[in-house]
């Protein structure tokens, strides 16, 4: 199991041109093969890691400087963790979402290529290398949010692929400096090579404005809410959680391992600080604006992103960056699970209700109870309460925040988790309000009410937002009845489209059963392979901080400013 | 000011996402001038900062070459001493293929037929097929000793390719789906099996034994030539030139005006 490193990243791949060349059918079986031989293959990984700790591999024997070397820390291993059991949860959905559709035949390939680049990300030293990554996760990002076929999707495709491009150009310009400053390109090696000046000033600012535009930190953004509102929802997930991760990682590695040694990062970093409060507040406030579902849970992204990015303010102490950096990690690995459990579940309420209106949520939690369940428990560890993962991270940050006496950024971080708080539980309020209030109260309330106001509501009703429900409502439409059997609302006029649904003056039995019906009860139940993995993801997040112990202790692994300067010397000798 | 580099910041950051076609307005323009404006001046700093010879691997990479199997710096670079590089770069052309054809199933739009050639410029591009093709050969051949190589004689194809798609001499369904599937990932395909078959010399991946490289090197060009020119003739076409598959049906003809 030497080669176990490069073959993480072959396997994938090699099972994606596979599944191109087979029938489409097979590609599902072709990502659980690889489920199990990926897994198999992290574990020798783990036990050199633990044994002896880090470690190269060089691919095509080159070595360092004229070749591509792999190199894996704990901080990688994580990240390759979490890149196999998130895609298991998401495949296990995208089995039940993608069955029976045509997008199956693109999607399978699609999401091995995914698999592939984000394990390549996580194990490569090389800074071009991982500006090659970037380029296929951006190119399949497209492509993945293409698949809905609408055309919002194609219009938040092609502005992402605007985005991405300017971002991979940007950091493929930093490259070049670092490459045209040093003469190498190994991230590892980099800090002892580089030497301060404009140049390596430039080189970080160029990459970093590149990353950002990428990861959609705060005043650049404006992408990620439409591509990730719009696109399938098992694609919402993997992007959310992952794709926003991968640009972030290379940050990381940026600001952590390479530059640190070479500039004075430390009068940088509170400005990337303050970008992430920056996004936090903007993020939280503009989901609480939100009456889409999936739009709110995107803006919620922007939000979590504003975390990682405090940390780079929090982490500039030359002291010891290691609680700091398992903070971060850990808080990016449970922000994954939850926000994938939520865009999934945004995906089973689309299905089974044909919106995903936060307005039209009402009776949510008694038709999909798992669904409403699971938002909760992975709002939970958004907002950051205990026993969840979010809470370790948060609680981590916070204490490092404390421990330096930077007030400022741990009020931040406490007012983001209230914000998180706000938006969570504007969700979970719409989901388990009464199927029966919203539109059968006013009904009941309004039985004196003069019926006039009806000819100006009744149009809006038969409109084309409610399409289903309109038909039963409309159908004993009769204004010259009204007068008789006056159940009409009172705020006909207003724009709440759950009390104009139902102007009709009919009579009570009918009102009952339209209200009935306006929850569609008639929709078949969700599949339960949508709703069990959905719940084992948010139950993964809520769960993640009981096991965060050793997840903790990986991450301190090569981590830097740890045992030698230079992690990896040893190997190479 | 260079209106490309500003073009994504046009959204004002704090717009709401509904707000579609709206004109920035004067001060985000403004501030995106200044902006690129400043940042073009710091970036012609930092380059001019840069010393005139810039500390590169080109001592490294004279001192490997003979061990290389190539005699081509160039070629040494992109498939032996970062071969892998190259690898992920075929997977990205793969993949903008892919995307082309997600974009193609969903959409509704049917693809206007390209313009007819004259007589004149068909004949042309007959007289230049077979020249183009040997063409192709030739700077494939040559990357072994000069610049060439697989993307030089992959876009040569690819240009055979297009020419041939505007004269008419490549319709719709030329081939079947498998044909395509296969030619588009036999370039990928074969620089993973080479560098596969390295672990069973017992050597790390893409660790060519010096005895083999040139003939390895020259079977992984070859077939990424196959590879990129489709490629590039798809991407120019805008979707699949293959037959059409059971599962997904094509938009019908009378959908055309």
């Amino acid at each position: 199991m030497n080669h176990a490193p490069v073959l993480v990243v072959l396997l994938p791949l090699l099972a994606a041109l596979t599944s191109l060349l087979l029938p489409y059918r097979l590609a599902p079986w072709l990502f659980s093969g690889c489920l199990a031989g990926v897994g198999g293959l992290l574990i020798p990984l783990y036990q050199r890691l633990i044994a002896t700790g880090v470690f190269r591999y060089r691919i095509g024997g080159w070595g360092w400087p004229l070749g591509i070397d792999f190199y894996l820390d704990g901080t990688g291993f994580i990240m390759l963790a979490m890149t196999w059991a998130l895609l298991a949860g998401i495949g296990w959905y995208s089995l039940a979402y993608f069955r029976g559709r045509p997008a199956a035949a693109h999607f399978w390939p699609l999401l091995l290529l995914v698999w592939a680049a984000l394990d390549n990300l996580f194990l490569t030293a090389d800074v071009f290398n991982m500006y090659v990554t970037l380029e296929l996760l951006g190119l399949l990002s497209v492509a993945l949010i293409a698949l809905a076929g609408t055309s919002d999707a194609f219009s938040a495709a092609l502005r992402y692929l605007l985005a991405a491009l300017g971002g991979s150009m940007c950091y493929l310009l930093g490259v070049a400096m670092i490459y045209s400053a040093s003469g190498t390109l190994d991230w590892v090696f980099l800090r002892t090579v580089l030497t301060e000046g404009p140049r390596a000033a430039m080189a970080l600012a160029l990459v970093t404005a590149g990353l950002m535009l990428k990861s959609a930190i705060f005043p650049l953004h404006f992408w990620l809410p439409r591509a990730h509102a719009n696109a399938p929802a098992p694609v919402s997930a993997l992007l959310s959680s992952l794709m926003v991760k991968a640009s972030f990682y290379i940050a990381l590695r940026m600001w952590l391992w390479i530059f640190p040694g070479v500039l004075h990062t430390h009068v940088a970093g509170p400005l990337l600080g303050l970008l992430g409060a920056g996004a936090i507040l903007y993020g939280s406030l503009l989901a609480l604006r939100q009456d889409r579902l999936k739009l709110l849970i995107a803006y919620s992204t922007v939000a979590q992103l504003g975390y990682l990015f405090v940390f780079f303010a929090l982490s500039m102490h030359p002291e010891d960056v290691t609680p700091a950096l398992q903070a971060v990690v850990f808080f990016a690995l449970s922000h994954a699970f939850a926000k994938a459990a939520l865009f999934m579940g945004a995906g089973v309420v689309q299905r089974t209700l044909g919106h995903d209106s936060l307005d039209r949520l009402a009776g949510c939690a008694q038709r999909l109870p798992q669904i409403v369940f699971s938002f909760g428990v992975a709002g939970v560890s958004l907002i950051g309460l205990p026993p969840s993962g979010g809470f370790v991270g948060k609680y981590l940050l916070i204490d490092t925040a404390i421990r330096e006496r930077q007030w400022f950024w741990a009020g931040v971080l406490a007012v983001g988790g209230l914000l998180a708080g706000a938006y969570v539980f504007k969700i979970l309020a719409r989901a388990m309000a009464d199927g029966l209030s919203p539109t059968f109260a006013p009904h009941l309330a309004s039985i004196t009410a003069p019926s006039h106001v009806l000819p100006d509501g009744a149009p809006k009703a038969a409109g084309d937002t409610f399409p289903a429900p309109a038909t039963v409502a409309t159908g004993p439409t009769a204004p010259t009845e009204g007068p008789t059997t006056s159940f009409t609302p009172p705020t006909t006029s207003a724009p709440d489209p759950g009390i104009s649904r139902h102007p009709t003056p009919a009579p009570p039995a009918a009102a009952i059963s339209a209200a009935m019906t306006a929850v569609p009860a008639e929709a078949a139940p969700p599949d339960r392979g949508l709703v069990w993995s959905t719940w084992t993801l948010a139950m993964t997040a809520f769960l993640l901080g009981l096991l965060a112990l050793h997840p903790l202790q990986m991450i301190a692994i090569g981590a830097p400013e740890t045992g030698p300067r230079l992690p990896g010397s040893e190997i190479l000798k | 000011m260079d209106p490309t580099r500003g073009a994504p910041r046009q959204i004002p950051p704090g717009a709401d996402p509904t707000g579609e076609g709206r004109a920035p307005s004067l001060l985000v323009r403004l501030l995106t001038g200044v902006g690129v404006t400043a940042f073009g001046v710091l970036l012609a700093w930092a380059i001019l900062s840069l010393p005139p010879t810039a500390p590169g691997l080109l001592h490294e990479v004279r001192e490997h070459l003979p061990r290389s199997g190539t005699k081509s710096m160039v070629t040494a670079v992109l498939i032996n001493f970062r071969g892998y590089d190259t690898l992920l770069e075929l997977t990205v052309l793969l993949i903008a293929v892919l995307g082309v054809f997600v974009i193609r199933q969903g959409s509704r739009v049917p693809e206007p037929p390209p313009m007819p050639l004259g007589p004149l410029a068909r004949e042309f591009i007959r007289v230049l097929a077979p020249f183009l093709v040997i063409f192709a050969g030739y700077l494939l051949w040559a990357g072994g000793e000069h610049p060439g190589g697989a993307f030089q004689a992959g876009a040569i194809l690819g240009a055979l390719g297009i020419l041939l798609r505007l004269g008419g001499a490549l319709p719709d369904r030329a081939w079947g789906v498998l044909t395509e599937r296969l030619v588009l990932t036999i370039g990928i395909f074969t620089f993973a099996a080479a560098g596969l078959a390295c672990l069973a010399w017992g050597e790390t991946f893409l660790t060519f034994p010096p005895a083999h490289a040139g003939a390895m090197i020259l079977l992984i060009e070859a077939t990424g030539t196959l590879a990129i020119g489709l490629i590039l003739v798809l991407l120019f076409v805008g979707g699949s030139l293959a037959g059409t598959p059971p599962a997904t049906p094509r938009p019908t003809p009378e959908a055309e005006p």
